[in-house]
């Protein structure tokens, strides 16, 4: 018995001893910079007090939760706002897409399929650049040569908020489908083809077959990685920042997500204490979000 | 015969419908192209035309000569070998044993990573920042390095655990009566049934801190110290009208490797990450 005890206790030593390096690594990379986070929130610390900040409390988080006019609950309804329209659309056109590259007797499938997956691979700082000044640039902007063309004004098309959303979410949606793509044709392909045979004797239509057949059986095949995508949706910074509020070249549009407003805080405002409560604020909605959702690891227990 | 027309013509339909779309899908892609190789930079004329009346690789030449490319591609890779060294050094060994042994802490841990895997690293910049200097790590590679693993240790640790969760223990057990040790079990059974994940996790982190640009602008200061990304980031940032050409050639430059090494993983991307816990 004790003999028996003594080995347990010896693997866990040997256990935490091979995953000690990577460990450490996350304790003091990550886990130690998330509690000075949570500490520089409680200070007013910023460029005048970078070294003589002194502790004032809670008020960086009254002043994000509390005060409308901090900009903060505008960013976080906007990032609902944002996540919900880009996941709504990717949902369908993948699905549509997702189904015309099922088409029985298509034979260029896999031609399509690698030619659609191409802005997956692409560095996605790279596409937003190209996006940014290739297509929406006032001057020179494809989309603005064609305008002339077609005998119209040159538009702005980050300038104001409303047409910045629609090319934010235009430029987030080239880049997203390719996964959410792959993913449903992937799941579509596991779907069992009898089930459509009979339900096409029955006389069931497209819509029908697409409700009760498709749908319920590509659900629990999606719903992790739709999960994933819904995350990094809600997190999205690159899109809008590069688009619309790189330092220097402000484009016009006060568009917000919760990230690009954090990362605005710290280093255009330099207000670090504040935007480090908006940080903390953050991490705590990612959490409760996980936690709604339940994502947790599945484990063979 | 009727049917069989009928058929013939939805298929003909989609095969159009799908044309289109991936016609859409590189407009700006083919457009960057058009722009990098046409020689009249007429880009305000109206006279533009989406195929080039006369084709020139000055701009990819330029590349080269005016701007320190191949400085920042050597900055690139450095940080980039390094940080996949170091991410998969440390997360095989962390993988392999919180995927097999038992312990206490060890859900506990599992939890907590899932966690910290959703927290973006960008929110802590400003404490990365404030830790990072009094050590004068701010501005060297070193410092980059620290960041760029941090974030891609979770990841690797997760990805991987979730892979060799799917390797048959029993495969192990026999080796083990022949009276093999945990790290020969790893480097002989494991680590060769495991490259699809190490493939595919490295590459991941390799494209990770290919793509990183907000790190490393913030904390690199001067050009002979950026990364191709931090470059990029700053030749388009003086955009003018004569820049756009070379920044279009640069911008096909840079991302052509990782389209070959993306395209090259395709086939053991879907077995490498779907099977681990985290998708990148």
């Amino acid at each position: 018995m004790k003999k028996a005890n003594t080995r347990k206790k010896y693997g866990t030593l040997i256990s935490y001893l091979w995953s000690a390096p990577s460990l450490i690594l996350i304790c003091l990379i990550v886990i130690f910079p998330i509690l000075y986070t949570g500490y520089i929130s409680l200070t007013n610390m910023n460029v005048y007090h970078w070294f003589t900040y002194d502790v004032i409390g809670l008020r960086n988080y009254r002043e994000a939760l509390l005060v409308f006019d901090s900009g903060f609950l505008s960013a976080l309804l906007l990032t609902v706002v944002w996540t919900v329209a880009n996941m709504i659309l990717q949902l369908v056109i993948a699905y549509l897409l997702a189904n015309l590259l099922n088409t029985k007797g298509l034979r260029l499938r896999n031609c399509y399929r690698t030619l659609l997956i191409v802005p997956w691979a692409m560095p996605g700082y790279v596409s937003i650049l190209l996006w940014k000044t290739g297509m929406f640039n006032s001057q020179f902007g494809l989309l603005n040569q064609w305008m002339e063309k077609l005998g119209f004004s040159p538009v702005r098309w980050l300038a104001n908020d409303i047409s910045a959303f629609v090319c934010c979410t235009i430029v987030n949606l080239w880049l997203a489908l390719p996964f959410m793509i792959t993913i449903i044709d992937g799941a579509l392909q596991s779907v069992d083809q009898s089930y459509y045979e009979s339900a096409l004797l029955d006389g069931a239509g497209w819509l029908q077959r697409t409700r009760y057949i498709t749908i319920p059986a590509i659900r629990p095949i999606i719903a992790p990685s739709v999960v994933i995508t819904i995350f990094t949706t809600f997190k999205q910074f690159d899109v809008i920042y590069l688009l619309t509020q790189q330092a220097g070249a402000k484009t016009g549009a006060h568009i917000h997500t919760i990230l690009t407003y954090a990362y605005e805080n710290a280093f255009i405002t330099n207000n670090y204490g504040y935007s480090s409560a908006v940080s903390m604020i953050i991490f705590v909605i990612l959490i409760l979000f996980s936690y709604v959702i339940n994502m947790k690891p599945k484990e063979e227990s | 015969m009727h049917r069989k027309g009928k058929q013939r013509l939805k298929l003909t339909l989609v095969n159009l419908i799908l044309i289109l779309v991936c016609f859409v899908t590189f407009i700006p892609i083919l457009y960057a192209f058009s722009v990098s190789i046409n020689e009249q930079n007429s880009l305000l004329g109206s006279d533009f035309s989406f195929i080039p009346r006369r084709v020139t690789i000055a701009n990819y030449r330029r590349v080269f000569t005016e701007e320190p490319v191949v400085l920042w591609f050597r900055n690139s890779m450095i940080l980039a070998v390094s940080t996949v060294v170091i991410a998969l050094g440390t997360g095989i060994p962390a993988a392999y044993i919180f995927s097999r042994r038992r312990f206490p802490g060890r859900k506990a841990i599992l939890q907590l990573l899932i966690l910290l895997y959703a927290f973006p690293s960008l929110l802590s910049m400003t404490a990365l920042y404030k830790l990072l200097s009094p050590m004068g790590l701010i501005n060297t590679r070193t410092g980059l390095i620290i960041v760029y693993t941090g974030t891609m240790a979770v990841f690797a640790l997760w990805n991987m655990k979730g892979y060799f969760d799917t390797i048959p223990v029993e495969l192990e057990e026999a080796a083990k009566i022949d009276g093999a040790g945990p790290l020969r079990i790893v480097l002989r059974i494991i680590l060769p049934l495991a490259k699809p994940t190490i493939a595919v996790t490295a590459m991941m982190v390799l494209i990770y801190v290919w793509n990183e640009y907000i790190f490393s602008i913030n904390f690199m200061t001067g050009e002979s110290t950026y990364t191709l990304a931090a470059g990029l980031y700053s030749l388009q940032a003086n955009e003018t009208s004569g820049s756009w050409p070379v920044f279009s050639a640069a911008s096909l430059l840079v991302s052509l490797p990782i389209l070959v090494i993306f395209f090259a993983l395709q086939k053991n991307m879907t077995s490498g990450l779907t099977s681990g816990g985290v998708k990148g």
